[in-house]
């Protein structure tokens, strides 16, 4: 049975690779392959679920790469293993179970593409990257699934290329992958150097007595080892997870299909970040806890400013989706070192959000189809009627991400802000942060259900909007059906011993009330919650633009900023790749001109003048032959005299 | 005649061969060389599946004298060095033959002789265990070079790239045989050109220090313009923009690994002490390499100059594995440098198709040409994605063993390599499939284009393809055959062996005095 689980990581890679060689024309069996495969993978980890006996993962581990040298600093061994626990248990059904909706759904979305294949074998390539990274037990397996996850989201953003916009857009989300992944792969080569090991089951007993052996490599500054390994991991998490400052390339990656923005730039991909840091929450000391939370939470709150003021349905939506990522990071940086009590909550949030924000991308991809690639919530309008069960279940996920009562998001999302309550020893400064998020949330999500869906229609298009079939609407209703319950379900229960901590409430009855037992966390967010959506509702009822810059007076400066997303890529543009592009043009200048130029051609043009030098020695005159041989001989004389 | 020594004649008898064939019979030229380098490839697979990683030096010795008054024997023999660049300039061998069918319309059989002189130079030169051999064979690979360059050549700066090329090369070459010949006088009476014997006779008797801080040197800039070391590559990126795509392919891919082998296998084990004073200077100048280069490739518009550039970006790691001198590290510049060129003949093998089908390489003449090319679009896609270091591919495995080898001696040289390999290196991949595959169709070069459909055509990319996919996800195929050979020029290098023969000696000296 334990050759299951690799069978479970390689059938989506087999269907990928059967796919892009053999079944190319054949679109519907193309289909079926992905379908197919991501099913049985999604059966295979149910089984394992229930199945708890076959847990922890094959005793055997194939080597992928091995140096056995003799000096300490000559041993590398990177094993390919598969580990079977709570964590990876409980995102690889995130990641099948998602998965298999969104790839059912795209069976409607995308029937009329001519890359009908092509997407699926994307798809299933993406699948397998992503189950790589849950199995992992190395770091190094990890980085490998880490930048293939990172390539097929590249194929997948890219997957109009033909747009210019998708194109650009594709490559960005790329490059700045890179750019958090150049520190995540120095974190590791810091931990392999103090202990020898990337293996995260022997790292975890190093790391026993606070890792010693990484803290006597000394530090930089006032900073110690311990915490710069801890930050440069992270910044593997910042890149994958859009974490500020690198959060610039999710809002783009809205150009790729809507069913990959659910599956890949809202649910799993992006949720990576926060599981790797869970899986080596371990290495991380108390400063490296405190980075992580801030940039989590800023993270958290600039991108629900930003969402506020989004025209695009999707893009707010991606705003979204990085506030609650900045969210979950938060948390996991809320925890302390040696405990887990943070780690625990943002798995939790991960994957109540991974159910409700892939239902609530799918909603926007149904309304989006329906309307011929309208995006914008100003052209809408209206859809309420035209399209019930789209507009249902949308409510549904929006109600979760506004933390409702009794929905799944309700609960994730106060066992993050219990962490922060400040009754309770928590951080306040993370907990104000927490209650704006929880306020600026039901603000932009009213905003867009209002404006999308209510009202009347605004265009030609949103009149004759149509309900979409139901290979669509069947994964709406069956994510629905799980945004309502994730939360009750007892991911919290699970996950809360792995992490050493437990939960607050002893059987399901309790369970469901838990929150609001909490004046704090729970109940006063609620109350700050039902404020931001009324205000929202008072604004936008019936708005025929956005009237919120006339409302705001003279912080309408503020909003601009928010609609224009702060100008971080602006910003970015003038440094970051400006410096390069003039450290490029500069290379390649003294590359032309001074190596190529001086160099080469100055070697050509000195041989020809000494040749000319001695040309115009020979002059063919016995004199001065005579005399430079006099000449000559005087010079080794004086030389011979002054040595002897 | 075993199998090691067929490798390396069969490119020699089909170049004699064709050389006894009527010119009109040019239909039958390309099918000769194919079939030869297509067995010479079968023989080179065999062998490598046939190593046994367990034994200790050289296997499948050939030996028969050349010149044996002074010292000179044909001699050959793989070890775990050598072995994988064998299988690597077999395979480019065989796929630039294959490219070349179609392109080369004119003097067809010069073309063909001069090709397979330089591949049975190269696998040669690789093969040999005796010095001057492996210069000689080196010789052949290169002096074709220049010729096709000349001849076949591409644009109007060829004569210029011809002479540039030449020049460096000559040097380079020049400076490496210097060091040759000043390593060869250091072994005392009767010399020998034999590479194992030498090396056991340095170990035991090592060359003095002066003069081994002169003899590296020597070795490591000689060998390293011939690797297009910073800053002496400039003859690279103009050189391979103008060479026939089969040149190209066998310059970049395999004739230019003949420096790294040289270093690898020569210098570091015979002049240890020179190297532990140089190495340091090849590891600053590998950054010149690696970022330098990568940024000089981020402004490049033609896609020949971005590869060439790339190319000579991607010797960085090399040189940096080598400049570790630790087992990981020069374990994993062994794999860059197969990697590398199996990739290298890959990206000029399809630039050089698209060439030979649009006439120009200027990118911003070119435009979503994906659309048309699903097989070559994808191809350069996985070409591309493999030279900015994705894993799956070979290169990855073997520039993060170069990083993990080299963190420990140059932390700092090690993390700025990282910023080259993985964000500098995939600006300038993505920025030449933003610009040739992405975007909207240009219609100035689009309708020229045409996929290729046939096996002769897919055959030398999906085989690269393979290969370099085949090492990704299994470089233990790799690396555990030369880590054994990979360790015992580490402990030559590293003084270990010398140390245990002086410690060994001086108990034996402290035995007699108890006596």
């Amino acid at each position: 049975m334990q050759g299951l689980i690799w069978i479970t990581l390689f059938l989506p890679l087999i269907a990928a690779v059967v796919i892009a060689l053999f079944t190319r024309g054949q679109r519907d069996l193309s289909a079926r392959l992905s379908i197919g495969s991501i099913v049985i993978a999604f059966g295979c980890t149910v089984l394992y679920c229930c199945a708890t006996q076959m847990q922890g993962g094959p005793a055997a581990e194939p080597a992928w790469l091995e140096v056995a040298g003799t000096a300490p600093g000559d041993i590398l061994s990177v094993g390919f293993g598969l580990i079977l626990d709570p964590l990876s248990l409980t995102m690889l059904l995130v990641v099948t179970g998602v998965g298999m909706m969104i790839q059912i759904y795209s069976r409607g979305y995308m029937k009329d593409d001519p890359g009908y294949s092509r997407y699926f074998a994307c798809l299933s390539f993406f699948t397998f990257s992503m189950m790589g990274i849950v199995l992992a037990t190395n770091f190094v397996q990890m980085f490998i699934f880490w930048e293939l996850v990172g390539v097929s989201s590249y194929l997948l953003i890219g997957f109009w290329f033909g747009k210019p916009a998708a194109a650009d857009a594709c490559k960005k989300a790329f490059i700045t992958n890179r750019i958090g992944d150049f520190g995540f792969l120095l974190g590791i080569l810091i931990l392999w150097s103090a202990f020898g090991e990337v293996n995260f089951a022997i790292l975890k007993s190093d790391f026993a007595d606070g890792g010693k052996a990484l803290a006597d490599l000394g530090g930089i500054g006032f900073l110690s080892m311990t915490t710069i390994a801890g930050l440069l991991i992270f910044c593997g998490a910042v890149g994958k997870s859009a974490q500020f400052p690198l959060h610039v390339w999710l809002p783009d990656a809205m150009e790729g299909p809507t069913p990959v923005s659910a599956l890949i730039h809202a649910a799993t991909m992006v949720a990576a970040g926060v599981y790797m840091l869970c899986r080596v929450i371990f290495i991380f000391d108390a400063t490296a806890f405190f980075v992580i939370a801030c940039v989590g939470g800023f993270t958290s709150l600039i991108a629900a400013l930003m969402a506020t003021r989004q025209d695009d349905i999707k893009r707010i939506l991606a705003y979204s989706t990085l506030s609650q990522l900045g969210f979950m990071v938060m948390a996991v940086g809320m925890s302390h070192p040696g405990g887990g009590e943070g780690a625990s909550a943002a798995m939790f949030h991960l994957s109540t959000h991974a159910m409700f924000k892939a239902l609530l991308f799918l909603g926007a991809g149904s309304v989006i189809c329906a309307l011929h690639h309208e995006q914008n919530i100003w052209k809408m309008g209206g859809l309420r009627d035209r399209m019930p069960v789209t507009y249902w279940t949308f409510c549904v996920g929006a109600l979760a991400l506004m933390g409702c009562p009794f929905t799944s998001g309700f609960y994730s999302k106060d066992a993050i802000l219990l962490l922060a309550d400040p009754s309770k020893g928590g951080s306040a400064l993370f907990f104000i942060i927490g209650v704006m998020v929880a306020f600026l949330t039901p603000f932009y999500m009213t905003r867009l259900v209002l404006v999308a869906f209510h009202g009347s229609a605004r265009t030609e298009e949103a009149r004759h909007a149509k309900e979409s079939p139901a290979v669509m609407t069947a994964p709406l209703g069956i994510l629905a059906f799980f945004a309502i319950i994730a939360g009750l379900v007892g991911i919290d229960a699970i996950l809360a011993p792995f992490f050493g901590t437990e939960v607050h409430y002893h059987n399901w009855g309790e369970a469901i009330i838990a929150p609001l037992k909490e004046p704090v966390a729970g109940l006063a967010s609620t109350f700050i919650a039902l404020l931001g959506a009324y205000l929202s509702w008072t604004i936008y009822t019936n708005a025929k633009s956005d009237p919120l810059p006339e409302k705001l007076g003279p912080l309408r400066i503020a909003a601009s900023w928010a609609r224009d997303r702060f100008y971080f890529d602006q910003i970015y543009k003038y440094t970051f790749v400006a410096i390069h592009d003039a450290i490029a043009s500069v290379a390649d200048w003294f590359d032309r001109w001074i190596i190529s130029g001086l160099m080469v051609r100055g070697t050509h043009g000195t041989t020809e003048l000494g040749g000319r030098v001695l040309r115009m020695l020979q002059t063919g005159n016995l004199q001065t032959y005579a005399f430079l041989s006099m000449f000559a001989a005087a010079v080794l004389l004086i030389l011979l005299i002054f040595r002897g | 005649m075993n199998n090691l020594t067929l490798i390396v004649a069969i490119p020699f008898l089909a170049a004699l061969f064709l050389a006894f064939i009527p010119r009109r019979e040019k239909d039958l030229v390309q099918p000769v060389a194919m079939m030869a380098t297509l067995v010479t490839m079968v023989l080179a697979i065999i062998l490598f599946v046939r190593f046994d990683a367990g034994a200790e030096g050289y296997q499948f010795v050939f030996k028969a004298p050349f010149a044996a008054a002074v010292g000179i024997f044909f001699h050959f023999g793989v070890d775990g060095i050598n072995l994988g660049l064998i299988l690597m300039g077999s395979i480019v061998g065989f796929a630039a033959t294959c490219v070349s069918f179609g392109e080369i319309k004119e003097r067809e059989k010069e073309f063909y002789i001069l090709l397979l002189v330089m591949i049975g130079g190269i696998l040669g030169s690789f093969a040999s265990v005796d010095i001057f051999m492996f210069f000689f064979f080196h010789e052949f690979a290169l002096v074709p070079t220049f010729i096709m360059i000349g001849v076949w050549g591409r644009g109007d700066r060829k004569n210029y790239a011809t002479f540039k090329i030449t020049i460096y090369l000559v040097v380079g070459s020049m400076i490496a045989l210097f060091g040759l010949i000043a390593l060869y006088l250091q072994a005392p009476e009767p010399r020998t050109f034999d590479m194992a014997e030498l090396a056991r006779i340095f170990r035991e008797n090592p060359i003095g220090a002066n003069e081994q801080n002169l003899i590296f040197p020597l070795l490591m800039f000689g060998f390293g313009i011939l690797v297009s070391l910073w800053p002496f590559h400039t003859w690279a990126p103009l050189g391979y923009a103008s060479a026939p795509t089969a040149t190209a392919m066998m310059h970049a891919g395999v004739i230019k690994k003949f420096g790294l082998y040289g270093l690898i296998r020569i210098a570091l084990p015979m002049c240890p002490t020179g190297a532990q004073n140089w190495l340091y200077v090849l590891a600053f100048l590998c950054l010149g390499n690696i970022l330098y280069c990568g940024f000089v490739a981020m402004r490049q518009k033609d896609l020949n100059l971005l590869i060439g550039n790339s190319s000579v970006a991607h010797m960085g790691f090399a040189f940096l594995g080598i400049a570790s001198l630790s087992l990981i590290g020069i374990t994993g510049a062994v794999l860059v440098m197969v990697a590398h060129g199996l990739l290298a003949a890959l990206t000029f093998g399809l630039s050089g198709y698209l060439y030979n089908r649009t006439g120009t390489l200027d990118m911003d003449k070119m435009g979503g040409y994906l659309h048309g090319l699903p097989f070559i679009g994808s191809a350069l896609v996985m070409a591309m994605m493999a030279g900015c270091g994705l894993p799956g591919f070979a290169n990855f495995a073997g520039e993060a063993m170069v990083f993990f080898g080299a963190w420990k001696p140059f932390p700092i040289i090690t993390t700025l390599a990282v910023w080259g390999a993985l964000v500098i290196g995939a600006v300038y991949m993505l920025r030449a499939i933003r610009k040739i595959l992405h975007g909207p169709v240009n219609e100035e070069t689009f309708f020229s284009i045409v996929d290729a459909t046939d096996w002769r055509q897919r055959a030398p990319f999906a085989l690269l393809l393979a290969t370099l996919l085949l090492f990704g996800f299994a470089p233990r195929l790799l690396t555990s055959k030369i880590q054994p050979s990979a360790k015992a020029i580490v402990n030559m290098a590293n003084g270990v062996d010398a140390r245990i023969a002086t410690a060994a000696s001086l108990n034996s000296a402290s035995d007699d005095d108890a006596k």
